[in-house]
């Protein structure tokens, strides 16, 4: 798979995360006796990384970028989390490790279900940074992750442009009631807003299975024969409206802008039936996830950390598809 | 002793070709809230009664009607299996998998279905010898074959497609299969339901395993004493249901062309469970018919469009889609129950 292998767009990587700063200093922090013990000797820290599903497509980019800070670092990092976003789930095993982990790096399933184990586990002097996911409820030390919101007034930048400031726009998201794709709606919207001539005519929430994506868009596009755009909050239904407006035929009249770099959609880039698709580089926040830890434990102050946004369109698709 | 189960289960099927009989048949008043609900869209909406958003509605209802039909005899021999998802999973990205790493049409196909039957097999033996109520063999069924499916990808999207391997004469042939259209019009999709449910109907109504499968979960025990072998029909009952799940998993793959280990299926047994039980078929075993679970996995398939049309607030469409089935099972229920009054 290409993903790790994209290079980002590096002027949009300096965009700033919307939190706070919020630095953090292991001179502030009660770091926990029996991990200062290991650091005194040397020893190398056990680091668990939980993700908030680790049956889906980002899941292996993370592992990956987990085990080279676990080489580069010199720790033991250990790739947790549930099949399914299970919150109950997530909580368990956070609570099974907590006695064994020198670190947590957490990508929450629920900010609201998972904010107080994050600060009962910071309680216990273990110190907790969040990625991919961010959970701004809980005292975590740091972010390393996209932007959520911006990359959302990313993706409807790009469609605004390319429906030049006008027409009729549908948002698809395969979990419309998630922190994530609440965030990246907001932005999609605060940025389709500023274009008089744009109208969101729906959020279609499509499920995560793909016939039943496909499905959704399908029925959508024919209660809608008006619609211009579709934008995308997420991997999975972008490769399924570039399919749709492949079958119909209809690249001339429905432009499509989404998110990350699965083999179906960069073909679809390719092909010219999706317009754009933004990545986050999945392997880099596993890394800085462990790395920010590491840091934090040897006494370097960390502060957030934005990922970054990288734009692909049908003029750069080919740095992926070359690597 | 063997009149009394075969009358039990045949003289509704024979009566049912009457008027009388069709006013009493369950499938009645599953029909009437379809078209209550098709003739609420047709004036509620613009796009309903088009041939394409009908075509396109057969097209979405197939691979679920599919897999109903399958649970049609499982749920009537009085068991369930909460597998299907899974299995559709794993058996569709198996063929896949083998496709791309290059393997014929044909024995990707058959790996892939006979996967599904291992797994009904498995289901089926566990219900049956190894004597686990179906719900517990199926439901730990449904996580090992889910995992068993994440392993074989690594949770990794499989594209099948000429770039990731694919031969182009078989992919164009396995397009075809998901893709394709019967004379340019009908998607090859509901084109498999048809066949496949006119083919069920026949083996429910008119075979002896029809007739064994009514025996065995209206009363096991004068199955039994019928001579019947009750564990056998449990078995088959559960191989033909991984055998349409593997089907259906395939066809899902052919359509989209692209599937993922950890969403491809996930939920999809409720909502095969939900549509046969709104057909008629009853959770305790005995119940069902083919066309009663046509006309559920309709009213589910139209209702999904439906909202859609209306542009329906997609949490709003969760919420009514479980009213409707209460509904519809509930007024099934009361049916019956006047009926049998």
């Amino acid at each position: 798979m290409k993903l790790r292998h994209v290079i980002l767009a590096t002027a949009l990587c300096l965009l700033p995360l919307h939190q706070a700063a919020a630095e953090s200093k292991l001179a502030d922090f009660p770091l926990a006796e029996r991990i200062k013990a290991k650091v005194a000797a040397g020893q190398p820290l056990d680091i668990y990384v939980s993700y908030h599903d680790v049956s889906n497509e980002f899941a292996p980019f993370m592992k990956a970028g987990v085990a080279r800070a676990a080489a580069e670092d010199k720790v033991n990092a250990n790739f947790i989390g549930p099949v399914g976003a299970d919150a109950d789930g997530q909580i368990s095993e956070i609570e099974t490790l907590m006695g064994k982990m020198d670190g947590l790096a957490i990508s929450s399933v629920s900010t609201d279900a998972l904010a107080p184990l994050i600060d009962r586990v910071l309680a216990a002097g273990i110190p907790v940074v969040t990625f991919n996911t961010d959970n701004p409820d809980s005292k975590r030390l740091a972010f390393a992750g996209q932007d959520l919101i911006q990359s959302g007034r990313e993706a409807g930048a790009l469609m605004a442009k390319t429906l030049n400031g006008k027409g009729k726009v549908i948002i698809t998201t395969i979990d419309a009631a998630a922190q994530w794709s609440i965030d990246r709606e907001n932005g999609a919207r605060e940025a389709l807003k500023k274009e008089a001539g744009i109208e969101v005519v729906q959020t279609l929430n499509t499920g995560t299975d793909p016939q039943k994506i496909y499905s959704a868009i399908e029925n959508a596009m024919l209660a809608n024969p008006d619609i211009d755009g579709i934008l995308s909050l997420e991997c999975c239904s972008t490769p399924a409206a570039g399919t749709w407006v492949e079958r119909n035929k209809a690249s001339d009249k429905v432009k499509v802008v989404g998110f990350d770099l699965l083999d179906q959609t960069v073909q679809l880039v390719e092909s010219g039936n999706i317009q754009a698709t933004i990545d986050q580089a999945p392997e880099r926040q596993g890394f800085e996830a462990v790395n920010l830890i590491v840091k934090f434990v040897k006494g370097e102050t960390i502060d957030n950390l934005d990922t970054g946004v990288g734009i692909y369109t049908k003029d750069n698709i080919g740095e992926v598809t070359k690597k | 002793m063997t009149d009394t189960v075969r009358t039990g289960a045949r003289a509704p099927a024979m009566d049912r070709f009457s008027l009388p009989g069709l006013l009493r048949a369950r499938e009645t008043g599953v029909f009437l809230a379809l078209v209550v609900l098709c003739l609420f869209l047709t004036f509620a909406t613009d796009g309903f009664l088009t041939s394409v958003n009908l075509l396109n509605v057969g097209r979405q209802i197939s691979l679920l009607g599919i897999m109903a039909v399958g649970m049609t005899f499982v749920l009537i021999s009085g068991e369930v299996d909460l597998s299907v998802g899974s299995n559709y999973a794993l058996s569709g990205l198996a063929t896949g998998m083998l496709i791309i790493a290059g393997w014929g049409l044909v024995p990707a196909l058959a790996v892939g279905l006979l996967t599904g039957m291992t797994i009904g097999l498995i289901n089926g033996v566990l219900s049956t010898y190894g004597r686990l109520p179906s719900l517990i063999a199926t439901l730990g069924m449904l996580s090992v074959v889910r995992g068993s499916a994440l392993i074989l990808t690594n949770g990794q999207p499989v594209t099948v497609n000429v770039r990731n391997g694919a031969d182009p004469g078989v992919l164009e042939i396995f397009s075809f299969i998901g893709q394709g259209y019967l004379f340019g019009i009908v998607p090859m999709q509901l084109v498999f339901f048809i066949l496949i449910a006119a083919l069920a109907w026949v083996v429910l109504s008119c075979t002896n395993f029809g007739f064994r499968v009514f025996a065995v979960g209206g009363s096991a025990k004068a199955a039994r004493v019928s001579g019947i072998s009750i564990n056998s029909v449990k078995i088959w009952a559960f191989v033909l249901m991984g055998a349409l799940a593997a089907f259906a998993g395939i066809l899902s793959l052919a359509f989209l062309p692209s599937g993922q280990a950890g969403r491809t299926g996930l939920g999809l047994e409720l909502d095969v469970i939900a549509a046969t039980i709104v057909g008629g078929a009853s959770l305790s075993g005995g119940e069902g018919t083919i066309l009663g679970t046509i006309l559920g996995v309709l009213i589910i398939g139209v209702m999904r469009n439906g909202l859609v049309l209306m542009g329906v607030n997609p949490f709003v469409q969760e919420l009514m889609i479980g009213l409707v089935i209460i509904i519809a099972v509930g007024i099934d229920k009361w049916s019956t129950r006047r009926r049998g009054a």
